[in-house]
């Protein structure tokens, strides 16, 4: 029996499954990334510097920030600027109302219909009003954090090479302090709703990895780690990863030399630096019984529910202690190159940057999740086929679907 | 897409397409979409102006295609180009990402059936809405608001930093002027062709005036 999957439905961008099963057993299985790609490495060349981060917002409109943020530090590493405490601050609070909104999304929209055999969020009218009603309500408070700060939630246009062009008054950032407030009970409702999902089972194997500071939940900076004992600064990536070309995939994708498969993402940071969470997400975690480490590639829609919980409070304390000073100073250019890493919402980000004197792009390379998850998703998809080899076809496109759901991929951050 | 399952054929009443052509097989799909609706709206800037994927046309395609991809017998890339350039549209709801007025705009005109009237004026406008100092003239920055057609309220001046065209020329934009400006402020030709082929680079209005510059 052969099963195409040609297009599967609420995921962001376009990718197949195709597979062949012979008496039983799964002959053949190809996570066929066609998305179209834009070449953004290949166009980026002889652009100006600051351009960058607007040109690369537009490989995702999920994470734009992720994006800009990842090339933002590429290529102040490139110059040998150093941004401002405030800065650093300001970005991740970006990148955590970005998380949380991405992470609405992909629960309510793309993943929790499944799990009531429903085709799509319209659908949920009018059973699941209440969870509409609330999705909404977040989505629009953590929009306004991003826009605090970006101009846009989406796109945001303040978020510069060197800094932020203009920041917000305190009384605005007060207003939005009290609106997060309002939403830390939805959070831990969300966790609830999604902690009660029907996931399948299912073991994986990859190996973890993701960033890891010395204070705090690494998002926006840090060495890279895993379960399997990498350790390793951020400018020794090429060294323990590789990248290669799909003979049937416009994405590519990365493995551990010498190992195999990994894994990031929520579920993975989760596995990797739990104790790092702020106490709010450490107890709702508690609450559901969640503990790590957790192997079921389906638990990360409830890694993403705990860090909702998490990206909400731990905005609101850095908004409070904000100083909204020094918060642009000039960069002065010069030749060089910088590989920068972030926690995208979907896992780890690499931007990989080559500037001449006059700041102009020489070379780009840019890394996303999803091409981070490829193997390990074609993996573990394998592995649930096995699981599920003597039931229905249907039944087999479903479960291969919640899979490729539940890591909630990118296909067109992979293809940019 | 956001369903599951759903009618792939049609017909339908509206369409809001989206994205930069890039390959040829998008065509005959688009086309097919034409056929099959009574209302078709372009939307984003990717569609109606190429924005950011377009910036490949101004390089070799070749050359672009091979510093992404060793093997390229898998890749069937064309150059892209706007959806509005293969079939006639209803309207284009401009922006990146796309703006909500013009959105709401769309719709309820063809609920109400009447002509959709979207914003057809330039970011300078709603600069002087909101009584903003312009940073062209007042700060000599290199501001595109005066050929950018208007719908983000003017957010890249009023978040002090020129706008960069994310919307796209305005119908008329006398890009050959401003580019001149850019010239007697001293802008190096590179830096004036970057300007006008971030968004809008294969549109008449901005490709001419980049051609200029061009060395």
């Amino acid at each position: 029996m052969k099963l195409n999957i040609d297009y599967i439905a609420r995921v962001e961008g376009e990718g197949s499954v195709k597979l062949e099963i012979e008496e039983g057993t799964l002959k053949d299985l190809k996570l066929n990334i066609w998305e179209p790609p834009r070449f953004f490495e290949g166009f980026l060349h002889k652009r100006r510097f600051d351009e960058v981060p607007d040109i690369v917002a537009r490989i995702c409109g999920i994470c734009p920030v992720s994006h800009m943020t990842t090339a933002i530090r590429a290529l102040e590493k490139a110059f040998g600027f150093v941004p401002s405490p405030e800065v650093v601050k300001i970005r991740k609070i970006m990148a955590l109302s970005q998380i949380v909104a991405s992470h609405l999304i992909h629960l309510y929209m793309l993943a929790f219909p499944d799990y009531h055999r429903l085709h799509s969020v319209t659908q949920m009218l009018p059973g699941f009003e209440l969870e509409i009603r609330r999705l909404i309500k977040m989505k629009e408070v953590v929009n306004n954090v991003t826009a605090l700060f970006g101009g846009r939630p989406l796109h945001p246009v303040a978020m510069v090479v060197g800094g932020f062009t203009q920041l917000p008054s305190r009384d605005m950032v007060g207003k939005v302090i009290k609106e997060l407030e309002s939403i830390k009970d939805d959070a831990v409702q969300t966790l609830r709703m999604v902690s009660n999902l029907p996931f399948p089972d299912l073991t994986n194997d990859s190996e973890y990895v993701g960033l890891h500071g010395p204070s705090g939940y690494a998002i926006n900076e840090g060495i890279i780690v895993s379960n399997d004992g990498i350790k390793i600064e951020e400018d020794g990536y090429y060294s323990v990863f590789k990248e290669d070309e799909v003979s049937y995939s416009n994405a590519k994708r990365t493995h551990v030399k010498g190992r195999g498969s990994l894994m990031v993402g929520a579920l993975a940071r989760l596995n990797l630096k739990f104790e790092m969470l702020h106490p709010d997400a450490k107890k709702a975690a508690e609450e559901i019984g969640f503990t790590v480490p957790d192997h079921n590639p389906f638990h990360n829609n409830i890694a993403q529910a705990i860090e909702i919980v998490h990206g909400i409070s731990e905005c609101m304390e850095l908004l409070d202690g904000l100083n909204l000073k020094d918060s642009n100073i000039p960069l002065k250019l010069r030749e060089g190159e910088g590989i920068a890493l972030t926690e995208a919402p979907r896992g780890l980000l690499c931007h990989h940057y080559v500037v001449n004197r006059k700041g102009i792009i020489e070379r780009a390379n840019i890394i996303t999740p999803t091409a981070h998850n490829f193997m390990s998703l074609e993996e573990n998809l394998r592995k649930l086929i096995q699981q599920y080899i003597n039931e229905e076809k249907e039944e087999i496109v479903l479960k291969c679907e919640m899979l490729v759901r539940a890591y909630d991929p990118c296909f067109s951050c992979s293809v940019h | 897409m956001v369903s599951s399952g759903g009618t792939p054929e049609g017909p339908f009443d509206i369409a809001l397409v989206e994205g930069t052509i890039t390959e040829a097989w998008q065509v005959y799909e688009l086309k097919k979409i034409r056929e099959r609706t009574k209302y078709l709206f372009a939307i984003g800037s990717c569609a109606i102006n190429g924005g950011i994927p377009a910036i490949k046309s101004t390089q070799p395609e070749l050359e672009v295609q091979k510093r992404v991809y060793a093997d390229l017998s898998p890749i069937h890339s064309i150059r892209p180009d706007t959806i509005v350039s293969y079939v006639a549209v209803d309207g284009d709801i401009k922006g990146c990402p796309p703006g909500e007025r013009d959105l709401i705009e769309a719709l309820t005109s063809v609920l109400s059936g009447r002509k959709p009237d979207f914003l057809e004026y330039s970011v300078c406008i709603e600069c002087k809405i909101k009584t903003n100092i312009c940073v062209l003239v007042a700060h000599g920055m290199p501001c595109m608001g005066p050929v950018t057609n208007a719908g983000c309220g003017a957010l890249c001046p009023t978040n002090n930093r020129p706008c960069y065209s994310c919307w796209g020329p305005m119908k008329q934009a006398n890009a050959s002027a401003l580019a001149k400006l850019f010239e007697s402020t001293g802008m190096t030709p590179e830096d004036i062709v970057r300007r006008f082929t971030l968004f809008g680079s294969v549109t008449t209005e901005f490709r001419k005036t980049a051609e200029r510059y061009e060395t």
